[in-house]
């Protein structure tokens, strides 16, 4: 967070303002995504009922089974909720890939150098010293980071899960495809998961983010969690705004001038 | 298990096994297992003696349904289980990923691939017959009564009568470690260097995933959760202000 001195009169209408941030699309996107983790979660630690794999108690196992009719059915309900999950993000992602991901790949992913200044002094801050974070694009250099996380965890869960869900058809000298399937399978998971938490304790609880949770519903942030947390992008907002205004501005003066023109004929 | 009623298992005379595979061809008809592959087995140990005292012994031979059995340990999903009412080591083909880890567990040998279904396959002592108080398949075939099957915990069993008559009995130790195989033979020495019971083999990618990455993901989801857990409490007990974030 950039340390600015503003009036309690200027954060009262900056937090009024608002700036569009993500799309329609984006939103349904993320809910879907969250809707079918939550499910595949719930399922697949229902499945992991072998004492060397266990990691929930046996009453949530047996429960889970139950819920499910057998092991088979909850085996079975994983792998087509999986298949649903898959089917719909990689849709999503070819459908947006030219308009939505290639430019946001470009532009708002690359770790620049007040991204690298940024960890370096995030991390004194959660050592407790009084920091000045430099500036940060639409999305800071931790959402970044966390950003590749689930990209590369998505892609090895999908990968991963398809070989589990149609790995019967692999003939038997291919078997070793599946069985290194399910570490990687069950470590990508963790890897998200154990940013999952961050994620959602920054959105659900945590004060400074609040609008940008709320603009997982509605789509915008308001202009001063914008400026105090995302300086550059808020900057280039403002550039946007400008140019629309002075583009609009001269229109106006244009056809002013054309209905003069049409007057003195 | 101890609170376990019934114990099934089998006792097996090879004495009396004549070597002719019917209880081959009658399992292969009972529980559809597909050519070039088979759920039992028939090992010809080969001549004995000296002449002109010879003798050829056969050893029928399928799942042992041990007490503690290692493809159980294996499988990730416990589709691979033994039924707590007898006994049985059986698979939930539905559940059955066919990942394998099952097949190289077993010391025994007893499992394969099932080319039709892609899944693991194996005796499940025909459960849908001994269920109905039948005997299994190759044991109601056998001709020369070489196979048994029944309850060992039950006195008045076939199985438990001619384990108290017989003159000597044997299990089939594995490699490295006890499972507790339920198949007793009778009345003749077995040699087991020749049934290539091996040990139990882990391969590396489930040793990677026990040893490496549950540990990992155990640690990395824990410490941020306790990270987080820290953070709120301070936030709590910190206050909200007004005015500013």
């Amino acid at each position: 967070m950039t340390t600015e001195v503003l009036s309690l009169a200027e954060r009262k209408r900056l937090r009024k303002t608002k700036i569009r941030k993500h799309g329609l699309a984006n939103i349904v996107t993320h809910w879907f995504n969250v809707f079918s983790w939550f499910l595949l979660l719930l399922t697949g630690l229902g499945i992991l009922g072998n004492p060397d794999l266990k990691i929930m108690p046996q009453g949530y196992i047996d429960f889970m089974r139950n819920l499910f009719g057998s092991i088979g059915g909850l085996v079975e309900t994983h792998k087509v909720f999986g298949l649903i999950w898959l089917f719909v993000i990689t849709y999503n992602v070819l459908l947006g890939l030219r308009k939505y991901f290639v430019p946001f790949a470009k532009k708002r992913m690359l770790l620049t150098h007040d991204d690298i200044q940024w960890l370096k002094l995030y991390g004194q801050k959660l050592l407790g010293r009084k920091v000045t974070l430099p500036p940060q694009d639409a999305y800071n250099a931790g959402q970044k980071i966390y950003g590749y996380i689930v990209i590369l965890g998505t892609v090895l869960i999908g990968t991963t899960g398809l070989i589990m869900t149609f790995g019967y058809l692999l003939p038997a000298d291919m078997r070793w495809l599946l069985q290194w399937s399910r570490p990687i399978h069950f470590g990508a998971v963790g890897m998200v998961v154990a940013g999952l938490v961050i994620h959602v304790y920054m959105a659900a609880f945590f004060p400074e983010e609040k609008s940008a949770f709320f603009s997982m519903f509605t789509g915008e942030v308001d202009a001063l969690y914008a400026r105090l947390h995302h300086k550059k992008w808020y900057d280039e907002k403002l550039v946007e705004e400008r140019d629309y205004e002075m583009r609009v501005r001269l229109e106006e003066i244009e056809a002013k001038e054309e209905s003069m023109a049409e007057l003195r004929e | 298990m101890a609170n376990q009623v019934r114990k099934y298992g089998f006792v097996i005379d090879p004495k009396r096994c004549i070597d002719c595979r019917a209880c081959l061809v009658a399992c292969r008809a009972e529980n559809n297992v597909p050519l070039d592959h088979t759920r039992i087995w028939v090992y010809d140990q080969g001549v004995q003696g000296q002449f002109p005292n010879l003798s050829q012994q056969f050893v029928p031979y399928n799942c042992m349904h041990c007490d503690e059995p290692p493809c159980v340990e294996a499988c990730p999903s416990q589709a691979t289980y033994k039924r707590p009412e007898d006994g049985i080591v059986a698979i939930d083909q539905e559940a059955c990923i066919g990942c394998g880890l099952c097949i190289d567990a077993c010391p025994y040998h007893a499992r394969y691939l099932n080319p039709t279904t892609g899944k693991a396959d194996k005796c499940n002592a025909c459960i849908q017959r001994t269920q109905q108080g039948e005997a299994p398949a190759c044991v109601a075939t056998c001709v020369g009564g070489a196979r048994m099957f029944g309850d060992l915990n039950d006195p008045s069993s076939d199985v438990f009568k001619a384990l108290r008559e017989a003159k000597t009995s044997k299990r089939l130790k594995a490699i490295g470690s006890d499972t507790g195989p339920n198949i007793y033979y009778i009345n003749d020495t077995v040699d087991e260097q020749s049934l290539a019971i091996t040990e139990s083999i882990m391969p590396a990618a489930d040793e990677f995933y026990k040893k490496f990455v549950i540990p990992a993901v155990i640690a990395a989801a824990g410490a941020t959760f306790l990270g987080q857990a820290v953070a709120f409490a301070k936030q709590l007990s910190k206050g909200e202000s007004e005015f500013e974030e």
